[in-house]
């Protein structure tokens, strides 16, 4: 038994009480090293859940005058739970938030998957032109959404483009109409997020041995044969890995939504997180607001125990 | 292998598009930034694509120079906003990586805390805006709203998963061999960790440390929730950007965007190999 | 039909030539070896052969086909790569019928030639096993028999024993002859290790430097071997080559070796051909093929070491210019520094012109 990495199950042995094991101090080192750790998760979750647990189930605001401890004199029955059951706004706002995230992520995937495919191999130019394909993911997100406030004013750059490709004066109004405004933002993310695609997709597709490649070409196999019987079958968690985070961050899509549109115009653009942010700082019903948070925090908990599991399987291909 | 003439010039033809969509956003905020106000907007059919007289105009006006083509004041610069987000995303920074490369290393090498994957995961997969009322509360219960500290507090527990998920992977590829030598020359594993391991491991930090930087830089809604005046943040003071006289301040927030814009991506290009790495939490390596 | 020419083939890599005017006929049905060290040229040429990589200049045909614009995948060439490029996320079966699925075969003849190939190769019992962690014997059976059931004319492998621990190799040597004997399709071995050329090719292409230096059978290739590059690179330990110039003696032609002495006297022939070498020769006979003589016989020179291989015993004398390797049975009394006397036997002698390194045929 070397003395390093002392797995878990060492450490549940008995322990001698005569002299300090190697185990001994690496148990209580790591105690040490993790003890930060835990105290901020546990500061970030356990008292804000049991808070909001609390709070969810009364009338309580910022407004009320009372402090929130005394919330309980404000006790809703359950109220708020059943409110949100018959909520249109809410249910619309998830719809529009699941509408972003079927139409953005598929495109994001498709688009990222192409520039994958070409960047596979080398050729001139490779380097700069991957450097400037990733920029947009590292541009602030409030930046990005107000670059894409300009270039969709009906004065802006769209149109201006629009307008000398289609010879006609284009001057349509993106964020004031219902439907251009939704498509305006998932261009915006669109944007944002299809070099995270390529950059992962890319990992994954340099990490297809060429000699595979090369052996189902010499067997016969076409480019798309290759591709559904080489390349996909290898990149399936990977795959699986991209699409599970770019459908979680677009579930909690804000920051470049809220800046072009503010939700509107009306509540046309208005996701999870925009009317939430709304009935926050508008409404300050917030008792309603921690139901509708915790009712989300369950929903997401069991998918991401499941993402869980898919990540440690794709760690242990790679071990 | 070898591609035949028509598919490079597809290649070419399809990475040449994708640049210009990529690039024509940036550059038009870009121009933007360095165009007078009668260039914000266009008059009549004629858009400007490049600034016919550029000036510096717009950075002056957001750090309180008056201009003599910007009537209105500024009643603060943005120089508070950007000192704001720099101590802000900065100490928060120090506090992610600060704790979780000290919990990578603990878990990575003795064990503990294997509670902390699956929770930190956890953690970054709830929207904030689920979390934000008993933040809100307990913030200003312990009086850090609208503080740089409190920002930098919650700033610090967000990112807190990547700082951790990262500094494991690279706490795993690290060979032992040479901690084991140092173990069984004398040392002790605390002194091991600050005299061997963390020295080893400065390049892996650099990045680290600059991915999660990135990721505080660019917060938005939080700073939202958490600043109200004092300490707003580059984004928040942007969006607050706006004068009844003049409309929006194309120029001024196009300036200011570019400010703000420009330390992620220059960050984001010098640790491009970590990027992936980052963020699949160490799930893939490029 | 399956024979391959090679005319004239060149490969550039930019300023770099892999291939210098490569000109070689592959018999149908036959086993060739293209045998060198790294870097001299056989893969660059075998992955022409393949399509994989395009010649700069010259031709490659297959029978009277010119391959030139035929895409990898319908050259009919199966391919055995050096780490065998196993699709490690199928089953055994899913490698051995790829190809005939890819194809679109119909059902029941993918099932058929996939049992007869499984069956020839003795994977039946594998077949429905995932192809990852499975041994590197196995492995290589199913880089065979997923290119055999394809029934190329012509199979192509790429060191395929490199990666292989060498206790093993001398089983999958064994193991491929045995294959090649029952499939008979023409088949290009690229190698560097000489022990698998000899045993298992019917004809081996030796190549340095981009260069093909001589084709010839295992035996020809080991005792003629056209110039000292081949001489040195064949046999293990490889040919004594010692430098000197033809003199006149009493009883005939002889080599001067210099420190080492004069060589025994020449036949008629070879003194012919020494005579005419301006620059000189060298000297050269097989370690295996010598003998010790008494004092005053061969070539006297110190004894500087005594390798013990097992089975015989190689004996290492002179140094420098002058080194000179013989092997013995194990019997060999040697004491180190002292001089020995070795002669090669019979008609062991080979004369290389030292200008060229050709071989100065003279027999």
């Amino acid at each position: 038994m070397t003395a390093t990495a002392a797995p878990l199950k060492d450490l549940s042995q008995p322990m001698s009480v005569t002299a300090p094991k190697p185990q001994d101090e690496g148990r209580k080192l790591g105690f040490r090293l993790t003890l930060p750790a835990q105290v901020l998760v546990l500061f970030i979750s356990l008292f804000p859940l049991l808070m909001q647990l609390y709070i969810s189930l009364t009338d309580w605001s910022p407004l009320s005058g009372m402090a929130w401890p005394r919330a309980w004199e404000m006790w809703n029955n359950f109220a708020n739970y059943t409110d949100l059951i018959s909520d249109n706004r809410l249910w619309s706002a998830l719809g529009r938030t699941l509408l972003v995230m079927v139409v953005c992520v598929p495109v994001e995937f498709l688009l990222g998957l192409g520039l994958a495919t070409l960047f596979a191999d080398d050729f001139p130019g490779k380097r700069i032109f991957y450097s400037i394909l990733i920029m947009p993911m590292m541009v602030v997100p409030a930046v990005a959404g107000y670059m894409f406030y300009m270039l969709f004013q009906s004065g802006g750059p769209v149109n201006d483009i629009l307008s000398s490709l289609l010879g006609t004066p284009v001057t349509v109004a993106w964020l004031s109409d219902p439907v251009l405004a939704m498509i305006a933002v998932m261009v915006a993310d669109i944007w944002q997020w299809t070099p995270l695609m390529f950059l992962i997709l890319l990992a994954g597709l340099v990490g297809v041995p060429e000699d595979q490649m090369r052996a189902a070409t010499l067997l016969g196999a076409g480019p798309w044969q290759r591709f559904r019987t080489i390349v996909l079958p290898r990149m399936k968690t990977i795959i699986i890995i991209a699409l599970a985070i770019r459908v979680i961050e677009c579930f909690k899509i804000f920051d470049t939504l809220y800046i072009m549109t503010g939700g509107g115009p009306g509540v046309a653009t208005e996701t999870i997180s925009v009317y939430i942010y709304k009935i926050t700082t508008q409404d300050l019903i917030w008792g309603y607001v921690a139901a509708i948070a915790l009712a989300i925090l369950v929903v997401l908990s069991v998918a991401c125990v499941w993402a869980m599991k898919r990540m440690a399987r794709a760690q242990g291909d790679r071990a | 292998m070898n591609r035949s003439l028509s598919f490079e010039v597809f290649r070419y033809a399809a990475i040449l598009g994708a640049l210009a969509i990529t690039l024509i956003p940036i550059l038009w905020m870009v121009s933007m930034a360095f165009k007078p106000i009668p260039e914000w907007q266009a008059t009549g059919d004629a858009l400007t694509w490049i600034p016919k007289a550029p000036t510096l105009d717009n950075f002056r006006f957001i750090f309180g120079e008056s201009s003599s083509n910007l009537i209105v004041a500024l009643d603060r610069t943005a120089a508070k906003p950007i000192l704001s987000s720099l101590l802000s995303a900065s100490i928060g920074t120090l506090i992610a990586m600060s704790a979780g490369t000290a919990a990578a290393y603990g878990l990575s090498r003795f064990g503990s805390g294997a509670n902390l994957p699956l929770a930190l995961i956890q953690l970054r997969l709830f929207p904030p805006m689920a979390v934000m009322i008993p933040v809100m509360i307990m913030w200003s219960f312990l009086n850090m709203m609208d503080t740089w500290w409190g920002l930098a507090l919650i700033y610090g527990i967000v990112t807190l998963p990547f700082a951790f998920w990262l500094m494991k992977t690279f706490f795993d590829d690290m060979p032992r061999e040479i901690e084991e030598a140092a173990l069984v020359e004398g040392c002790s594993r605390a002194r091991v960790f600050w005299r061997i391991t963390l020295p080893m491991m400065r390049a892996p930090l650099a990045s680290a440390a600059l991915f999660v930087f990135i990721l505080n830089w660019s917060d938005y809604l939080i700073a939202l929730l958490l600043t109200t005046r004092e300490w707003v943040t580059i984004p928040v003071y942007m969006a607050s950007l706006s004068s009844s006289m003049t409309g929006q301040l194309y120029g001024a927030k196009a300036a200011l965007g570019l400010i703000a814009a420009v330390p992620p991506v220059v960050m984001g290009i010098l640790i491009q190999k970590h990027l992936v790495r980052g963020l699949t939490f160490g799930a893939l390596k490029q | 039909m399956s024979a391959i020419r090679l005319e004239h083939l060149v490969k550039q890599f930019g300023a770099f030539t892999a291939l210098k005017t490569m000109d070689l006929t592959i018999e149908d049905g036959e086993f060739m070896a293209l045998l060198g060290p790294s870097g001299c040229g056989k893969s660059t040429t075998m992955n022409m052969i393949a399509g994989m990589e395009r010649p700069s200049e010259g031709r490659i045909l297959f029978g009277d086909r010119d391959m030139a614009g035929v895409p990898m995948g319908r050259r009919g060439v199966g391919f055995v790569f050096q780490n065998y490029a196993i699709f490690t996320h199928m089953t055994v079966r899913q490698n051995l019928d790829y190809g005939l699925r890819m194809g679109g075969r119909p059902k029941a003849e993918i099932a058929s030639r996939t049992k007869a190939i499984a069956d020839l190769l003795q994977l039946s019992d594998l077949l429905d096993r995932p192809a990852q962690g499975l041994s590197v014997n196995i492995l290589q059976r199913v880089a065979i028999g997923r290119s055999a059931v394809m029934e190329p004319a012509i199979f192509l492998l790429d060191e395929p024993l490199s990666n292989v621990d060498a206790a093993f190799r001398a089983v999958m040597r064994t193991e491929l002859k045995h294959l090649q004997r029952q499939f008979r399709q023409t088949m290009v071995y690229v190698t560097h290790d000489q022990l698998e050329a000899m045993t298992m090719a019917d004809r081996i292409a030796v190549m340095d430097h981009g260069v093909l230096q001589q084709v010839g059978t295992p035996l020809q290739v080991y005792n003629d071997p056209a110039n000292t590059f081949v001489a040195r690179f064949i046999g293990a330990p490889g040919m004594n080559l010692l430098k000197g110039r033809p003199v006149e003696t009493p009883q005939g032609v002889a080599i001067d070796l210099g420190a080492a002495g004069i060589s025994p006297v020449l036949p008629p022939p070879q003194a012919a051909a020494a005579r005419s070498a301006k620059a000189g020769v060298y000297y050269g006979f097989r370690p295996e093929q010598a003998h010790l003589v008494s004092a005053g016989q061969g070539l006297a020179l110190p004894v500087t070491f005594v390798e013990r291989i097992g089975a015989r015993s190689i004996l290492h004398l002179g140094n420098g210019d002058t080194a000179v390797k013989g092997v013995f049975e194990n019997d060999l009394r040697a004491t180190l520094g002292e001089t020995a006397h070795i002669a090669p036997i019979g008609e062991a002698v080979r004369l290389f012109d030292a200008g060229s390194g050709a071989a100065l045929r003279g027999h």
